[in-house]
């Protein structure tokens, strides 16, 4: 493990078994995660990017000690997961979000003490802990109001607090601007930038990409329980064959024009869609060299061509990577 | 070491703090530990009202055994079960101090909820019989009650142990709700059940524990073949034993839960 590894983890696999039938005589078995490795660094904020079912919070839970792999080993903090959790577990952060997994009886501050509590943060500092938390997540007006008369992105807010109250070393945020209205994701993404700022690590799962892009220094894209690619967006933008972009959009595209636009220079990646009658190829593009003006002329007969340029976008990569695995 | 100690004692107390606002910020909880004890004690105080003063203490105590049955055991398991459907399961247990203390921390108020429980029910009957129910050693009497109410709170932390295994322990927790009552002697002498019951019977700290209470407040009773002393003896084995086995389970439960990954199913 590289000093400044905060996670590390090899070949970890994480199976379900789940008993059917009449008599529950039928076990079946789902691979979550089919080996990964992966490495975070101290400090930086890692995005974990993945489409709904491909393993993220299984192993977010197997990092934060919530849940066991079925193989592979896990290291946090330099901790193994499994059999240092004890000791683990108080320098570590998780927040699971989401409109349950508080006290919903009781106002926001006591659900933080209870944790406080439960955190052993000392004494002493409880209050003004709680204090600080619940003025950081924006939700200090509310702070002796039932959680059960919260809105979703308050409860939201509420989880980060409990997740950060007790200063981790390391943070686990499981797609924690999820339900937030625009300003509080933002602030949210402020919080975020500000403890990296105070040395904490951020290990993110989201579905935003351009969450992960704004807040991310590297990006790995789990689909299926493998990890396809670790990077950064830099890194996986050259993966998925260049960071610019070409659209060109028309009609009646026959075999021989889509040859030419497959073996124009720096084209690395070639991406056919419909919309009704009208065809969108999207190209991925290594060089500058190719513009709109030179597609154009590689292909004279279609003078009703729609080209546009833009940056190849996060979004962009992912799909191709996930589309790529499912392939 | 002391650290340590002191952390657990932390996560108890606010456990404990934490169950009691719950429980005065919803009413529901008027139901088990007021309601039920008022229409407990009535009930049984009807049914044996022409009866002689003995019979009508032995009904009683069953009646606020029933009462406190709900309160303290059914409510510790029923804290965990809320645990799930609130899903504050995962993160109670993604915390350092072991989820036993959690569950250490409402079975201390279950426990006092249940005593209330235990007294509505012989103020009750008390009002009803229009002079407090003649006790044979008051003192002694009061001082295994709150045993008793240990005893159950033993049973209950296994119990809260069954939530934390599975959704599925309230099914479980609910069909034998009547059999404890039956089983334990609450309702009626164990001895008129069939005799392959009995030794099912003395696996539970409640059956000595309430037998040793109503030797010591009923004049004439001979309960158990092995007296007053035996009973005690029985209750306190078999509450020790419970607990020493709560600390166990609770591991090795905390250990499954991990492994088969459904501490957020409910």
């Amino acid at each position: 493990m590289s000093p400044s590894a905060a996670i590390r983890t090899h070949g970890i696999r994480r199976s379900y078994a789940a008993r059917k039938g009449f008599l529950f005589n039928e076990i079946v078995r789902t691979d979550a995660l089919k080996g990964v490795d992966l490495e975070v660094n101290s400090g930086e904020i890692f995005g974990l990017l993945g489409p709904n079912g491909a393993g993220k919070t299984t192993l977010t839970k197997i990092l934060s000690t919530l849940l066991l792999p079925t193989e592979g080993h896990a290291e946090v903090l330099g901790l193994d997961v499994v059999k240092d959790a004890p000791r683990l577990r108080p320098r570590i952060g998780l927040v699971l979000g989401g409109e349950r997994g508080l006290y919903n009886r009781v106002s926001a501050r006591e659900n933080l003490r209870y944790f406080a509590d439960l955190y052993g943060v000392p004494t002493a500092e409880r209050a003004g802990r709680i204090t600080e938390v619940l003025d950081r997540v924006g939700l200090t007006e509310s702070a002796d109001r039932r959680v059960e008369e919260f809105s979703r992105g308050m409860k939201q807010k509420l989880h980060i607090a409990r997740g950060i109250l007790h200063r981790p070393e390391l943070l686990f945020l499981d797609e924690p601007t999820i339900g937030l209205d625009p300003k509080s994701a933002r602030e949210t993404r402020k919080l975020v930038r500000s403890l990296v700022a105070d040395g904490v690590t951020i290990f993110l799962t989201t579905h935003y990409m351009f969450e992960a892009e704004e807040l991310c220094q590297r990006i790995a894209v789990l689909t299926r329980g493998r990890i396809v690619a670790n990077d950064t967006v830099q890194g996986l933008s050259r993966l998925v064959g260049g960071d610019r972009t070409l659209e060109v959009e028309g009609y009646g595209f026959d075999d021989a024009e889509v040859e030419v636009l497959r073996r124009l220079p720096g084209v690395s990646r070639l991406k056919y869609e419909e919309f009704g009658p009208r065809i969108r190829y999207t190209l991925r593009v290594r060089t500058s060299e190719l513009t709109p003006p030179t597609v154009q002329a590689s292909l004279p007969g279609h003078r009703e061509l729609a080209i546009r340029e833009r940056r190849t976008s996060l979004e962009d990569i992912y799909l191709d990577l996930v589309e790529e695995e499912a392939a | 070491m002391a650290a340590r100690s002191y952390s657990r004692l932390r996560s108890l107390g606010a456990s404990l703090r934490l169950a009691v606002l719950s429980f005065l910020a919803d009413p529901q909880w008027l139901i088990p530990s007021m309601i039920a004890p008022v229409i407990f004690g009535l009930v049984s105080y009807m049914l044996f009202q022409g009866t002689s003063p003995t019979l009508v203490l032995y009904a009683i105590l069953g009646a606020g055994m029933m009462s406190m049955w709900g309160q303290t055991l059914y409510g510790s398991g029923w804290a965990t079960g809320q645990d799930r459907n609130l899903g504050t399961l995962e993160p109670t247990l993604s915390a350092p101090t072991p989820y036993l203390y959690v569950v250490l921390g409402r079975v201390i108020w279950n426990t006092v909820s249940g005593l209330l429980g235990g007294a509505i029910v012989f103020a009750v009957v008390g009002i009803a019989y229009g002079r407090p129910l003649p006790l044979a050693n008051p003192l002694e009497f009061v001082l295994l009650f709150i045993f008793v109410i240990l005893s159950l709170a033993a049973v209950g932390i296994v119990f809260s142990a069954a939530y934390v295994y599975t959704r599925y322990a309230g099914f479980i927790q609910n069909i034998g709700e009547f059999a404890f009552y039956v089983g334990t002697g609450c309702m009626f002498p164990i001895v008129l059940l069939p005799f392959w019951s009995n030794p099912v019977s003395l696996l539970f700290p409640p059956t000595w524990a309430l037998d040793a209470l109503r030797i010591l407040a009923i004049p004439g009773y001979h309960g158990l073949a092995w007296g007053f002393w035996g009973d005690l003896i029985g209750a306190v084995a078999t509450t020790v034993a419970y607990l020493a086995i709560a600390g166990t389970v609770f591991s090795r439960v905390e250990k499954h839960v991990l492994e088969v990954g459904n501490l957020s199913d409910w």
